[in-house]
């Protein structure tokens, strides 16, 4: 194995104006390895929602990095995260997605838990001839080192030496708010989850999400349907809120939006988009304003795509989507996908919603394939070894500016570093602040 | 004619399945009715599909066949990266059974794979499950007036498009 240096992967000198990452970390499967043991497993990662366990011992599985966990909620309602392996031999211990169970009986050898977490039965125990030692070991499932809740998203570590996680959060929390808020009673997933795979590696989504450099070149087909049925506004047809926007037209005039970077990684793209009945959220457009003030109310109209580091992506723009990363390989990642909604909405908003959402974000509708095949197409480049850094993030370098600008005061959101852009600037820079935060959790691993 | 036997059913979906297949589009658009319901319901969880589409998510949904017209038109574009090189692809249905669902209207049950190669990165993937068509007798001529495409294996490798299922 070739081992690599920080510097030889990340070149960061702001004093001359560059900023480069090498190829390597798309392709580089040891270095995969480390993201994982480093990043996935190193720290805070999404790993649902509240409401998918919503009542007294429901539970949902899923992995942190390489590690099946699960999730439950126990009769009193207090949510726990374990990873999801019985003590005695290792054996995945529930196989089901989601469901709802007092107690957990291991397939295996039938060793029982209950829904907080606790072992309440080791089959034949007495009869075992076990030595003193083996009942003085603790053999409940092993909780996962930190756990925590911000307003229904669910984060865990596997390493217990990280902030906490309000700090970890930190302002982007307030951008979660705008999700969150759209309802008096929060938000849900609306039933039925989209999973894909594509062969190329995680970041890919991840500066996907916030590059608005690429819309109008990778999604110029699905551009002119969106065109051709605000043109004939026939009943039957999908309508779109972001074909009613213009922030991504390159004729826009004046500022149509930017980025802001947080720390530990966070980043927003965002796009002004006018407080119109384009959007499902029209509907609560009184109550919004009422409750929330009208800078809070016209931010939460913006189309805003927000990731958190590592693995979560909220994206509010032609409906609302929760997105998951979860990497397999170097040159392989898998999405979990859903449509995230605001509680209580009409029959009708909601309808609207996922109308939009199917045919923007599935990978059965008409634009995130052009995505997914690009990232591939990009994969297949990152094997050039004799020039290895990217040239793709440097754009906006020059407009990126300490703290935030007169759209983030409006609702007292301070972020690390912000660039308010025209309709073409499509600023780059921000995807600086998640290779920052990368180089963070690796400096201990590579020179 | 106002019914279909098994071996008229299995005729009329082997022709929509080798529309496909040839991407004959056109011939494909045609088979369905102009208020037609096109649906590919997504998974609730380990073993239940969404049953309601305007309360829940689906992979594909479409009510009218503008929308349909509009994916065409969006392969044929030459603007989309994911058309650019298209899969080959062969559809095999089986399992035909037909039930009479009222004058000149019947429901017709079947199993599906489509293989589908992906020429771009020389892979193969074969999508399979179920097809619920509900045809309609539209002069002399039968017409899809609803198809629900019930796919087992719901993972989708990059993408999928409706030529795939």
């Amino acid at each position: 194995m070739k081992s690599f240096a920080l510097r030889d992967l990340i070149d960061d000198r702001p004093q001359d104006g560059v900023f480069r990452v090498n190829r390597a970390l798309f392709r580089d499967q040891a270095l995969f390895e480390l993201e994982m043991k480093h990043i996935f497993e190193g720290g805070w990662v999404f790993v649902g929602m509240a409401t998918q366990a919503e009542n007294p011992h429901d539970y949902f599985t899923s992995f942190i990095g390489r590690v099946p966990i699960i999730v439950q909620r126990d009769g009193e309602g207090t949510l726990r995260c374990f990873v999801n392996a019985c003590p005695h031999k290792g054996v995945r211990l529930v196989q089901k997605l989601c469901g709802s169970a007092r107690r957990h009986v291991c397939p295996y050898h039938s060793w029982t838990f209950d829904s907080t977490g606790a072992n309440k039965n080791i089959k034949w125990q007495k009869a075992g001839r076990y030595a003193p030692g083996f009942d003085e070991d603790n053999h409940d499932l092993a909780p996962v080192a930190r756990f925590g809740e911000y307003r229904g998203f669910l984060f865990a570590s596997l390493n217990a030496d990280v902030p906490s996680l309000e700090a970890y959060l930190g302002e982007a929390r307030k951008l979660m708010d705008l999700v969150v808020d759209k309802s008096p009673e929060g938000v849900e997933l609306v039933p039925g989850r989209v999973t894909f795979t594509y062969a190329a590696n995680w970041k890919m989504q991840l500066e996907n999400c916030s590059d608005q450099y690429h819309f109008t070149s990778t999604h110029p087909s699905y551009i002119r349907i969106l065109d051709q049925r605000a043109r004939e506004q026939v009943d039957e047809v999908v309508q779109s809120s972001i074909g009613a926007a213009d922030f991504w037209q390159e004729d826009a005039a004046g500022v149509t939006g930017g980025t802001m970077s947080f720390d530990h990684g966070h980043v927003l793209n965002w796009g002004v988009m006018p407080v119109s009945a384009a959007l499902p959220e029209f509907e609560r457009v009184e109550e919004l304003t009422k409750r929330l003030g009208v800078a809070k109310r016209n931010w939460m109209f913006n189309m805003r795509n927000l990731t958190i580091f590592p693995n979560l992506q909220l994206a509010d723009n032609a409906s609302s989507q929760m997105r998951v990363i979860r990497p397999i390989a170097a040159g392989m990642t898998e999405m979990q996908t859903w449509c995230i909604a605001p509680r209580g909405e009409s029959a009708e908003a909601r309808r609207f919603r996922i109308r939009q959402y199917e045919d923007f974000f599935n990978p059965t509708g008409m634009a995130t394939p052009d995505d997914t095949v690009c990232y591939e197409e990009a994969q297949l480049g990152m094997a050039e070894q004799d020039r290895p850094w990217l040239q793709g993030h440097a754009r906006g370098l020059t407009a990126s500016v300490e703290g935030g600008n007169e759209w983030s005061d409006r609702i007292g959101l301070k972020p690390a570093r912000s660039v308010l852009a025209d309709a073409q600037l499509c600023d780059e820079s921000l995807f600086g602040s998640y290779y920052r935060a990368w180089r963070e959790r690796m400096k201990e691993v590579l020179a | 004619m106002s019914s279909m036997t098994a071996a008229e059913a299995a005729s009329f979906l082997s022709r929509e399945a080798l529309y496909l297949d040839r991407f004959d589009f056109d011939s494909w658009l045609a088979l369905y009715t102009p208020d037609c319901r096109f649906w590919m319901p997504a998974w609730r969880d380990d073993g239940t599909q969404t049953e309601d589409p305007d309360r829940e998510l689906s992979l594909i949904f479409y009510r009218g066949r503008r929308n349909l017209e509009d994916r065409v038109q969006r392969i044929r574009s030459g603007f989309s990266v994911a058309s650019a090189v298209m899969p080959r692809v062969a559809h095999m249905i089986g399992n035909v059974l037909v039930e009479p669902a009222g004058e000149g209207r019947v429901r017709v049950d079947s199993s599906f794979i489509s293989n589908v190669h992906d020429v771009r990165t020389n892979r193969s993937h074969s999508y399979f499950g179920r097809y619920e068509h509900e045809l309609v007798l539209d002069g002399a001529e039968w017409k899809i007036a609803s198809k629900i495409i019930r796919l087992m294996n719901d993972v989708v490798p990059t993408m999928l498009d409706v030529y795939g299922v």
